[in-house]
């Protein structure tokens, strides 16, 4: 700790700060307009100059000097005053002075000093720039001649996006922020650069004149989209989401978001919404009123009891006191049919985690992996499926060292960051690779065994997958493999990430042991500081498996229910938030499951493909309109808040319920999510003594940030065999999308509007296809078309097409496989 | 497939050469500015598709390489002529009438400032003092100086390479 003075006033400060953090402790404000609590120091923008008694005779900029024992500091007097006034000054002479139509007014860091500061006139005066906008994407808009030059934006999109678009570009008085070539943006979009503009030189298009800032009412909720459970800030007006605001004070992601949660919030507005539920009559679809809904639903449930029952698929964007609900409803109607999104995705996590270390969860939060030193990631797209904690994985490696090891089938960003090694194997063979790593440390005598349960078993099966022989067959390199193994195992802190989710629902339960299996293996397992982290897909894929949203009894999971439905062994099928037709593997199964199915009730925001084959749809409402929680895939409780009011008639998942549960004799009524916390609480293990009304901004962690193993049973898995055919098709993700809902959301889908092929460029050359190509994709007995994308991500004979859009048609051709086996053509 | 942002056509050229050269400079450390110096050798600019395969190689953003490449003013992003004309805006051979030589320039090759003629012969430059204002107005090409320029001089000079290959 270091003592210094700060206007007469003594503190205490941690080691490293800077006096500008000194300061903000001390409750004494320093204007700044460069710096950011996240970014690397800097010391652009001269705003925070102050003076320092210990180094007279010029101002220091407080942003970027560290405190030292005894310092004694101003922070305002006549003549800092002055000269930030003249930094003002200098400003204003380049930058234009168009206020009354930038969107940033009102909370422009520049505008706020120049009024703090009362610049009126300035004794300058110059040429102001004149320079073209960017305004060729549809999500960010940029004009340079708003440009202060605080470099916050080239900093950002660098230390923590790690993607690099941008540069000061030439030099002198013409230096200005430019892309490569100075050309329009084209990246990942998502708007960090957009967050951390202190001006409106960079700006969200979709905001444009959707409201002066001040207007918005402020409403702090988690992202809908994926597991990562970012906290957004929704600014709404006339009760629409009209913008996602920048707040790093609640949540663990620091403000950042990916483009999904930063602009794919417009599906909340859409005129599409479902507003009334509807009803099949004669055939067709037509509105009618909830009771004649219900009334319907509840013929139908009847008439499935003795036909095989209910079969209910829910998705996993409902809240926890949802999902709660939605047990209870299954349990009066007797239903064990009971599953979530895929159900095989998650097998790895639900008994695979379970078999070996006794739990279902991460065993670790975010901000830990942030002091890792080697991070084992398993799939490049992880940072696509989790795109802010991909951030905080390429912080970990680019501030604090942190060696990466990418097990993937693809190239990705990850690969791109110092001291990280891709081990690009051929599709499908993750455990196999995993298997090997576990071999090597047996072998070496690096593994832990202490207390470890079944060694002996796991290590004849291991001969399978002697380092050499998956070397062989993989094509990574036996020393590669070697290396990953003892870097991991040499390890102080570390940190295996794997994804789950529809895409990958091949070898999940294999995928899910064998990475347990190493993290036991290599002392992972329950060490402090280190952690297991299993990432489901959707806001609460966690939540569903903590709340066992999971076949009962003698109750068949989505694959068995899909299966059961198709031969006309279910009665009735009851789909919600979920669309299965578009993103299940295999449409075939879903197409015959939905039409054997004697009755289907599809509850959702949309006319998904899935709910247009339903007798029954229910207008439900988005999680912008909901009270609740929602768990991410640290295990991190957050509070879901209602920023906006359902359209028309449509209700919230736990209204449905509790109102179909009365009509079938339950007494639960729903009171609002408190009451239904407190009853999940007494049921679900690990949210015990977990108060609703006590969920701060940063939520609650259940099982703590170390939650440990209850055993370490390393268990034989076996691996995949590789798909020997010229070309192999993987599915998966798109960081754009996520899900099928983000295909109803305007700034995905400016972005990626349609389904497409992505092809290396060694296989683009040879079979001579260019952007933007129709090719021929055939497997499985199934011919698809779809445009080309060429890129440097794919090895020869791997081609990439995400799962997200139903008029694609992936799913009839892929069935869960990990690759499937494809002919590519013109 | 992004629709997001303007598709720009990148010019075909054979990256043998600018393979060749970061090669070389693959294991060292800041070896940025040497590789972009000899690739601006071999191919007597620099050319788009290099940056990319550089920024790819040597793990460095494009748009970085972008700053440094307009940072210094030895690069080039442009093919560049055979013959590079200068010609000196220093204030003794401005006094001296550089205008109107520069301006004699422009008419004969219809080029200006920073500007290559189509059949990539002539580049002409207007730069500041080459350092031989006693011979002012100068201008260089290549690297051989001529002195005390009129406009007919001025002529005779540029008909005299014309006239070469
Ligand atoms: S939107 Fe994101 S990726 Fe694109 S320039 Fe801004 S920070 Fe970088
Ligand atoms: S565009 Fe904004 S963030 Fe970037 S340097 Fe300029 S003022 Fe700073
Ligand atoms: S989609 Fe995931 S990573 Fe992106 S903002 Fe939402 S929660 Fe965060
Ligand atoms: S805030 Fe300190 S120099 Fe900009
Ligand atoms: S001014 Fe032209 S050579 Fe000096």
């Amino acid at each position: 700790m270091v003592n210094l003075t700060i206007d007469g006033k003594k503190i205490t400060v941690k080691k490293n700060a800077t006096i500008y953090e000194a300061a903000q402790e001390a409750g004494i404000h320093i204007p700044v307009l460069c710096y950011a609590k996240k970014l690397l120091p800097y010391g652009a923008c001269r705003v925070c100059l102050v003076e320092v008694e210990q180094m007279k005779g010029r101002l220091i900029p407080s942003c970027t000097t560290p405190v030292t024992e005894g310092m004694v500091v101003t922070t305002t007097s006549d003549e800092i005053q002055k000269v930030r006034k003249t930094v003002l000054e200098f400003l204003l002479v380049n930058h234009v002075v168009d206020c009354p139509v930038c969107d940033k007014g009102g909370e422009c860091d520049l505008q706020d000093l120049t009024y703090e500061f009362e610049v009126v006139k300035n004794r300058f005066e110059g040429v102001k720039f004149d320079l073209p906008k960017d305004e060729v994407n549809p999500l960010i808009e940029r004009n340079m001649n708003r440009c202060v030059l605080c470099g916050k934006c080239v900093r950002v999109c660098d230390e923590i996006v790690a993607y690099g678009s941008y540069s000061f570009i030439n030099r002198g008085f013409e230096t200005k922020i430019a892309t490569a070539f100075d050309r329009g943006l084209n990246c990942e979009f998502c708007g960090q650069c957009v967050s951390m503009c202190p001006v409106g030189a960079i700006l969200p298009r979709p905001f444009k004149f959707k409201a002066r800032p001040w207007q918005l009412k402020e409403v702090d909720s988690v992202c809908g989209y994926c597991g990562n459970g970012c906290t957004v800030t929704l600014g709404v007006k006339d009760n629409k989401v009209e913008t996602i605001r920048f707040n790093d004070k609640t949540g663990v992601n620091d403000g950042n978001l990916c483009i999904r949660g930063r602009f794919g919030y417009s599906y909340v507005n859409s005129e599409e919404r479902l507003q009334k539920p509807l009803l099949r009559k004669d055939g067709a679809l037509v509105e009618v009123s909830w009771n004649e809904a219900l009334e319907a639903v509840v013929a139908g449930f009847n008439g499935a009891k003795n036909a095989g029952g209910v079969g209910i698929l829910s998705g996993a964007r409902l809240t926890n006191e949802e999902f709660h609900l939605l047990k209870k409803l299954a349990g009066t109607l007797g239903s064990t049919n009971l599953d979530h999104s895929g159900g095989e995705c998650y097998k790895g996590l639900t008994e695979g985690l379970q078999e070996t270390l006794g739990l279902t969860a991460s065993t670790g939060t975010f901000p830990q992996v942030e002091e890792c030193d080697v991070i084992l990631s398993i799939r490049s797209d992880f940072y696509e499926t989790h795109p802010v904690f991909g951030m905080v994985i390429n912080q970990a490696v680019k501030r604090n060292e942190a060696q990466l090891i990418v097990v993937a089938d693809k190239k990705g960003k990850f690969g791109t960051l110092p001291h990280a090694a891709t081990l690009l194997a051929k599709p499908g063979l993750e455990v196999n690779i995993l298997n090997a790593m576990a071999a090597v440390l047996i072998e070496e005598g690096l593994a832990v065994t202490e207390g470890v349960e079944n060694l002996d078993a796991l290590k004849a099966s291991l001969a399978e997958y002697a380092v050499d022989k998956v070397a062989a067959e993989s094509g990574v390199a036996a020393e590669a493999l070697r290396k990953a193994a003892r870097q991991l195992a040499a390890a102080k802190k570390s940190a295996i990430l794997l994804a789950y989710g529809l895409p990958y629902s091949a070898n999940s339960k294999e995928l899910g042991i064998a990475a347990a299996n190493l993290s036991i293996l290599s002392g992972n397992a329950g060490r402090e500081g280190s952690g297991l982290y299993l990432c489901g897909e959707k806001a609460n894929s966690q939540g569903a498996i903590d709340l066992q949203v999971l076949p009962g009894q003698g109750g068949l999971g989505a694959q068995a229910m899909l299966a059961a439905a198709g031969e006309g062994k279910l009665g009735a099928l009851y789909v919600i938030g979920e669309d299965p037709l578009t993103s299940y593997p295999d449409r075939a199964k879903v197409e015959a499951a939905l039409a054997k199915a004697k009755f289907v009730v599809v509850q959702d925001l949309f006319l998904s493909p899935t709910a247009e084959q339903a007798d029954v749809v229910l207008p439900a409402v988005s999680f912008a309109e909901k009270d609740g929680t929602f768990t991410n895939a640290e295990r991190r409780i957050q509070r879901v808040r209602p920023g906006v009011t359902r359209p028309g008639e449509a209700r919230s998942d736990a209204e449905i319920f509790t109102a179909l549960g009365a009509l079938f004799g339950s007494t639960l009524s729903y009171t609002g999510p408190a009451a239904i916390f407190a009853d999940l609480a007494q049921a679900v293990p690990g949210y015990a003594g977990i108060d609703f009304t006590a969920i701060g901004a940063q939520g609650v962690v259940w099982g703590g940030e170390q939650l440990a193993p209850t055993r370490k049973k390393v268990v034989p898995v076996a691996g995949g065999k590789p798909v020997t055919s010229a070309f192999q098709l993987v599915t998966g993700s798109a960081l754009y999308h996520s899900g099928t809902m983000s295909t109803r959301a305007k700034g995905p889908l400016a972005v990626i509007p349609e389904p497409y092929l992505e092809l290396g460029r060694e296989d683009a050359a040879a079979l001579k296809v260019a952007e933007g190509d129709l090719l021929k994709l055939k497997g499985n007995g199934v011919e698809l078309q779809l445009k080309a994308k060429i890129g440097n991500r794919l090895p020869k004979g791997v081609v990439f097409a995400p799962y997200h859009f139903a008029s694609a048609g992936i799913n009839r051709l892929y069935r869960g496989e990990a690759a499937v086996s494809v002919e590519v053509s013109k | 497939m992004s629709n997001a942002a303007e598709q720009v056509e990148q010019e075909e050229i054979d990256l043998t050469g600018a393979n060749q050269v970061i090669d070389k400079y693959l294991d060292m450390h800041g070896a940025l500015m040497p590789v972009l110096q000899e690739i601006q050798e071999v191919y007597g600019y620099v050319p788009e598709p290099c940056v990319h395969l550089v920024a790819e190689r040597l793990n460095v953003y494009s748009s970085q390489i972008y700053g440094v490449l307009t940072f210094y003013a030895q690069f080039h992003l442009e093919p560049r002529g055979k013959y590079i004309v200068r010609v000196c805006m220093g204030t003794a051979c401005h006094v001296k009438g550089a205008g109107r030589i520069g301006d004699t320039l422009k008419d004969r090759l219809g080029v200006g400032h920073a500007e290559t003629t189509e059949d990539l012969k002539f580049t002409a430059e207007y730069v500041a003092c080459i350092g031989a204002c006693g011979m002012a107005p100068v201008i260089m090409v290549n690297d051989a100086t001529y002195g005390s320029m009129t406009v007919n001089k001025m002529n005779e000079v540029i008909d005299k390479y014309v006239k070469m290959d």
